[in-house]
């Protein structure tokens, strides 16, 4: 046993840090109902199934294709097809008895009109979504989901792609899902960023595109928090859509980029249940936010045993060790990386040795970045003080949903989505 | 007459003003309305941290981006007295994701901006499919996954090397990527053999083939792509790599270059307000990116078209596909040379002991990015990026043209739209 692992352990007996453990795995916005009773998920199936069938009565917007008929021409087999569902069911954390209904809804998704707006970014998101996994892109981005509106990538430009937006605005009239990438640039009233032929701001366009909107879904860090271009010191004051967008329903899926599953499953919980998901505290839908990068990791063994790589390339990255020292910031985010990963499940920045660097929380770009371990990183534990050192942290975790609680309750308030009572 | 015309259906949005003479374009003027900071934020943090924030200047190059921060980074310590020499087994693996990175642009670019930018032209749709290069784009990423943990916005490479640690394991499924790739390439685009391809003398050797290469070829012959969008006929290579050949060239004769000679000035947009600067080469304007590359590195086929067709239009487009191939091949090759048993990072001085200024130049699948860094103890004093789409698309005065005001001059408005988007336009680097 080396001294690291020593120290920890002997960290550990201390017993405000044992609070601090138990505070930590208690709290509400880190812990997710994953059983809530045969009573609960009786009512909701039967719900799910109502919605399913009024939903097959409809015609799938702008004449898109039937996806089982898409499916079937790409050569995916229905046995693949339910493979995935059931993956989806997990991820979406429903019992398994809900995969029919999961398959179903897939079938649905081309009755669900989505818009894509996108603001002060780098398009990765959209990227990312080019390489959603589960159904390949194909059908994703033409077939399934009815993705009316997408500013890179739909064919028509300029005054013909406003006239479809105005067209499919008009069309799916309090229906549509509104996806929005990227920061809202609020600095000098809003000049950093102007969209269309017109040269509206990027933030009159959002709220006008987002007036008539079902659910809008905030993509990525930037559109979720800021992201990047809100880094000190956010030369255009770029904000998160939920800090200009209220009374809608909002739906926050950050990281950089978002994971496309996770963009997937928030479109088939709400064709399933036509609700938005359970959210935390900033808005994340629980399914994919309920529990810390950390909590999966596959590297957690060695962080338990305290087998840590010290330096870049030593015999510990060697060994796959646990790169907290190295600054992972693993412990303190919330995503379902671990589990999910990403590039249809290839890797994830774990797995090739870098560590996490948290960009699914807040200001990552500046509290979070790269090797500054966790415990230099001068954020505020809400056990009170600054983390010193690997050997002080014995698990005096802060949850970074924490901090975010007293930052962002109004704008979770006024946008209707108390739907935890105590959080 | 001046008209506005938006450009979508690039990365982000630009917007274009024409200057009409009846029917044909007299000039142009090219604005990008959006703007981020990213200079600004990166200054007075730790160096370090440059890794993880400029591949987020762009969702389609980021890791160009990253490379160039760690060149950057690595050129500082050789000025600060600390060189860093990265193992044979790191430069290659950050070769190879750079290599995948452009290939699974090009692909994007070719099946979802020219193919369907081109129908609008000829007015009947080009492939049944126009997304299915996104599928060989995916493939190329899975294959960058494998060593960047991501893709985008991965930040595996360090000073020193890489953070990742391949075993044959890593390098089998990479090779079945690649493999995977050529095969898609070979029966969904090409319609023959990339040996075949490669081993082309001209693209007459098309001829006979149906396949989605040779219909584009053949369309732009009938649009007379191979008459219309020239610029100056002045290339500009900076990024070293093995697949590349750096040189300014003027016409066919080559010039040695060096990085310190790029400059920036603010571009003219009469019009609106545009956050733009153009980059400019001993105070010339340069066209970048695979002509420039396939050019300055005597590939014969290409060597032949520009003889024929200069740089127009169709030379432009042709030799984006032509490096694509080479690109593919490359990949495949290099993947071979990686001996696991090398370290993957150096050790390096603690970042905290250098001052100094550094600069990394990269080809980015657009041409090359540059970027310029000043340290003080280990923080940013200073950070400047100058990205392809720079010298390619600036915008600048009537006396003075940048390479896509000059090929937008004396064509429809149509067309000058489909010859804008094959420079492959970037704004979100343009202004980060």
């Amino acid at each position: 046993m080396n001294d690291y692992s020593f120290n920890i352990l002997e960290e550990l007996a201390m017993s405000d840090k044992i609070e601090g453990v138990k505070k930590l795995f208690t709290s509400k916005s880190a812990r997710v109902e994953t059983n809530r009773g045969d009573a609960y998920y009786e009512q909701l199936f039967q719900k799910c199934q109502a919605r399913i069938e009024e939903l097959k009565t409809l015609q799938p917007v702008n004449n898109r294709l039937e996806i089982s008929d898409v499916l079937e021409t790409h050569g995916i087999e229905r046995r693949d097809f339910l493979k995935w569902a059931s993956a989806v069911t997990g991820m979406l954390m429903l019992p398994a008895s809900f995969t029919p209904l999961v398959a179903d809804a897939a079938l649905m998704m081309n009755r669900a009109p989505v818009i894509w707006l996108e603001l002060s970014d780098c398009a990765g998101n959209s990227e990312a979504l080019l390489r959603s996994d589960g159904p390949k892109i194909d059908e994703i981005v033409l077939d399934i989901i009815s993705l009316e509106f997408h500013e890179t990538l739909q064919a028509a430009a300029g005054h013909q792609a406003e006239k479809q937006l105005e067209e499919a605005m008009e069309t799916f009239k309090d229906k549509y899902l509104l996806f929005v990438e990227g920061a809202v640039p609020m600095g000098n009233n809003g000049t950093f960023g102007t969209i269309g032929a017109s040269g509206e701001t990027m933030y009159d366009h959002l709220v006008r595109v987002s007036k008539h909107a079902a659910a809008v879904v905030a993509v990525g860090s930037c559109a979720t928090f800021g992201g990047v271009p809100a880094a000190s010191p956010n030369p255009t004051g770029a904000v998160g859509v939920m800090d200009v967008i209220q009374g809608k329903p909002l739906i926050n899926i950050p990281a950089c980029p978002a994971n496309p599953a996770n963009m997937v499953g928030v479109i088939i919980h709400y064709i399933l249940t036509g609700q938005v998901p359970e959210l935390d505290s900033l808005l994340r839908p629980k399914f994919a936010f309920g529990y810390r990068i950390h909590d999966n990791c596959e590297r957690r063994a060695h962080f338990d045993a305290g087998e840590f790589v010290e330096e870049w390339g030593d015999e510990g990255a060697k060994n796959n060790f646990c790169l907290y020292k190295v600054g992972c910031k693993g412990p303190m985010t919330f995503n379902n990386c671990s589990i999910v990963r990403y590039n249809e499940g290839v890797n994830w920045p774990v797995g090739v040795g870098r560590g996490c660097i948290g960009c699914s929380e807040p200001d990552f770009w500046d509290k979070y970045a790269y090797e500054r371990p966790m415990a230099d990183a001068h954020i505020k534990a809400p056990t009170g003080g600054v983390e010193k050192t690997v050997d002080e942290f014995g698990l005096g975790l802060l949850t970074a949903a924490g901090i975010g609680i007293g930052i962002h309750a109004a704008a979770s308030i006024a946008a209707g989505k108390k739907e935890e009572a105590g959080e | 007459m001046i008209t506005k015309q938006l450009i979508e259906h690039i990365e982000g949005e630009a917007s274009v003003y024409f200057d009409m003479d009846g029917k044909k374009v007299d000039f142009a003027t090219v604005v990008f309305p959006h703007f981020r900071g990213m200079e600004s934020f990166l200054e007075k943090k730790n160096a370090l941290d440059a890794l993880v924030i400029t591949p987020r200047v762009c969702g389609i190059c980021g890791h160009a981006h990253l490379m160039a921060t760690v060149r950057a980074l690595e050129d500082a310590y050789k000025n600060g007295g600390y060189e860093v020499i990265p193992t044979q087994k790191a430069n290659t693996i950050r070769e190879f994701t750079l290599v995948m990175e452009m290939i699974q642009n090009h692909f994007k670019w070719l099946y979802m901006v020219i193919m369907p930018e081109l129908s609008k032209l000829i007015d009947k749709p080009f492939t049944q499919k126009p997304l299915k290069g996104a599928y060989a784009s995916s493939l190329a990423s899975k294959a960058i996954a494998l060593f960047g943990g991501q893709w985008p916005h991965s930040s595996y490479m360090i000073v020193g090397g890489v953070t990742c640690d391949p075993t044959y394991m890593e390098i089998l499924q990479a090779t079945s990527f690649v493999e995977e790739l050529v095969k898609f390439f070979e029966k969904e685009c090409l319609g023959v053999s990339l040996e075949n391809f490669l081993a082309f003398e001209s693209c007459k050797d098309f001829q006979g083939v149906e396949s989605d290469i040779a219909t584009l070829e053949a369309t732009l012959i009938d649009l007379d792509m191979q008459k219309k969008g020239f610029a100056h006929d002045r290339f500009l290579v900076l990024g070293t790599h093995n697949f590349s050949s750096i040189g300014k060239l003027k016409g066919t004769r080559t010039f040695h270059v060096d990085p310190k000679f790029v400059t920036t000035i603010q571009a003219y947009t009469p019009h609106e307000k545009t956050y733009a600067y153009n980059a400019l080469y001993k105070d010339e304007y340069y066209e970048t990116g695979s002509l420039a590359r396939m050019i300055s590195s005597n590939e014969s086929i290409v060597k032949n078209m520009h003889r024929r067709y200069k740089d127009s239009a169709y030379s432009r487009v042709m030799a984006r596909i032509f490096e694509l191939a080479l690109l593919l091949q490359h990949g495949r090759s290099i993947l071979n040379t990686l001996d696991v048993t090398q370290d993957s990072v150096v050790k390096v001085e603690d970042i905290h002991n250098i001052t100094a200024k550094g600069i990394g130049v990269v080809e980015a699948p657009r041409g090359p990015l540059v970027h310029e860094i000043s340290l003080k103890n280990g923080l940013i004093e200073s950070y400047k990026i100058i990205t392809p789409t720079q010298f390619n698309i600036g915008s600048s005065t009537r006396e003075k043209p940048t390479p896509v005001q000059k090929a937008m001059q004396g064509i429809s408005k149509d067309e000058a739209e489909f010859i804008f988007r094959t420079f492959d336009v970037c704004s979100v680097c343009t202004t980060h």
